[in-house]
């Protein structure tokens, strides 16, 4: 049942940062992964996020993440194939379909997926490392000095939410003492049985909203001008992953501006590396991208460093 | 209740933000459409990642701005919440839950705005616990879009009806599946011709089909009795705290 955050606190250093560090470092990467076209690019990234969901301890999680990943790249690695008619070395030359003309598979079209399946990797695995090491509320908490009532809807909503499975799988039990099986019938059936669970749960817990509201009421909400405070201490080690954030963010922008880090499929393959700034822009890239990985793992081996950051 | 709270951002700043918004989304698209700027360089899969976030972001602010009583406030978070469970797997149908369903009902019971705050809270509460991914801002839209679409529609044609509604939920089981499957089509797919278009929804199409006859058959079965339970709480929100000052 999941009736428990996916998150799960751990005391790692990565979980310790600020939610505003966290939030600009995998901003990064996303951002970096979604720009940059160049297959060395997004296999460098793919490599920082994984050292860096290694130091999360979520390899577990990881591989629960690579599957729908992988269920996802399958489109990708087919549809690209089939519909692009612009590369020059053809594989494979199919017969000719009403909707699509013609099916030709061709090495750059192929290399293409791969490329964007890479890519579909690097974005999963992002998300996958922000599940890991940002508490939801900390992140709520960021967004409270200015979206007060959204954080306020959003935080009771998190906290009914469990409350609500395991009502749910409460009165479903019941139903079922009853002689409701909620595996046979048709599909009409089955579906008029789940509606009267939906049913029961909101009759009671919409009764039970009204008194959250008094209590709100209670505790003089709109009253007046909210305060707010932050728990959120901010240390040098999030200054040093938000420095080196900024510092890949803007050598990839830079390289993306000047032409490294880009690359053209189609009409032919590119050369992967065209000269030694490709491989100086990505260097400093991913060394940026993986100070706060270093970081952790410094953290854990010396006690100097820990007490420093 | 009701009313703005006293103290905030003064007025012009709120007048000018409004508009801001509704440049920036159209002005990202057209910078989009034109192929020969820095915008349009980063590509369509950040383009329309940063329209939806820019859509919320728009959305959000509407709500801050709204003054939601208490009352309201606990409504969306309980129905939002509620919307979220029903986003677990139940009873081996496949793609077959209530969640789309029930901010509908929202949505044409309590308004536009509520309801694109119950569907959007539902998509975002529901990810805390099954896992946020690159789905989590398209759920978002997608969810509150129909739940302020049906508040909408509610307003433009108030008699719609319960065969009209189930159509409506028909429909939006595939505009759900049709939102969710641009990003997918933006980041990782080239060219963007109707072709490749056609190829990745012919992809979804079996998936959104059972999603939109879960919705329709939801509605037909229950939508009254949803609408009605949902009414009733709404006229509870209209109770209004009259303090005796003189006391």
């Amino acid at each position: 049942m999941p009736d428990k955050l996916f998150y799960r606190e751990k005391g790692l250093f990565l979980q310790s940062l600020h939610p505003l560090a966290a939030f600009v470092y995998l901003g990064t990467l996303l951002v970096l992964a979604l720009a940059f076209a160049n297959p060395l690019y997004l296999l460098g990234i793919l490599l920082v996020v994984a050292l860096a969901v290694r130091e999360a301890d979520g390899l577990e999680a990881w591989e629960g993440y690579l599957k729908i990943a992988l269920f996802m790249m399958v489109p990708v690695m087919i549809i690209n194939p089939l519909v692009v008619h612009a590369g020059k070395t053809v594989l494979w030359e199919g017969p000719r379909i009403p909707v699509f003309g013609r099916l030709t598979v061709s090495l750059e079209a192929v290399c293409y997926g791969a490329a964007m399946s890479v890519r579909l990797l690097d974005i999963i695995s992002v998300f996958c490392l922000y599940n890991l090491i940002v508490h939801p509320d900390r992140a709520l908490n960021l967004f409270s000095r200015f979206a007060g009532r959204s954080v306020l809807v959003v935080s009771l909503a998190a906290r009914m939410f469990p409350v609500m499975v395991r009502e749910l799988e409460r009165i479903r039990g019941v139903q079922q003492m009853r002689g409701v099986d909620f595996n046979s019938g048709s599909a009409r059936e089955r579906i008029k049985k789940y509606s009267s669970l939906i049913n029961i749960l909101l009759l009671s817990s919409l009764e039970g909203s009204l008194e959250i509201a008094e209590s709100m009421q209670a505790r003089a909400y709109g009253s007046g001008p909210r305060t707010c405070y932050s728990r959120n201490p901010w240390r040098p080690r999030d200054a040093l992953c938000l420095s080196a954030s900024a510092c890949a963010l803007v050598a990839g922008i830079w390289g993306l501006l000047n032409g490294f880090g880009g690359y053209t499929f189609y009409p032919q393959l590119d050369c992967l590396i065209s000269g030694p700034g490709t491989v100086a822009v990505l260097l400093i890239v991913l060394f940026s991208l993986s100070v706060p990985v270093m970081a952790g793992w410094g953290w854990r081996r010396c006690h100097y460093l820990k007490s420093k950051i | 209740m009701g009313e703005g709270i006293p103290g905030e951002r003064p007025k012009t700043a709120r007048k000018i933000l409004f508009p801001l918004f509704l440049i920036v989304i159209p002005g990202l698209l057209y910078a989009g459409i034109k192929q020969d700027n820095f915008l349009a360089g980063q590509g369509w899969g950040l383009l329309s990642a940063e329209m939806v976030l820019a859509a919320l972001a728009l959305f959000y602010w509407g709500f801050e701005r709204g003054g939601a009583s208490s009352r309201e406030a606990a409504f969306i978070a309980v129905l939002g919440a509620a919307a979220a469970a029903g986003r677990i797997p139940f009873a081996a149908l496949p793609n077959v839950q209530p969640t789309t369903f029930l901010v509908i009902v929202s949505g044409f019971v309590f308004g536009p705005r509520a309801g694109f705050m119950v569907g959007s809270t539902a998509a975002l509460v529901s990810n805390f616990f099954l896992g946020h991914g690159p789905w989590t801002p398209w759920q978002m839209f997608a969810w509150g879009l129909a739940g302020a679409s049906a508040g909408l529609i509610r307003m433009v044609y108030p008699g719609i009806g319960t065969l009209g509604m189930s159509a409506f939920n028909f429909i939006w089981g595939y505009l759900f599946g049709w939102i969710m499957n641009l990003w997918f089509w933006t980041s990782f797919i080239q060219p963007l011709n109707w072709q490749s278009f056609l190829a990745s929804y012919a992809a979804s199409f079996w998936f959104d089909t059972f999603h939109a006859a879960g919705n329709a058959a939801f509605y037909l079965v229950f939508g009254s009795s949803f609408t009605k339970i949902l009414t009733r709480f709404r006229r509870k929100l209209k109770v209004r705290i009259v303090e005796n000052r003189d006391c």
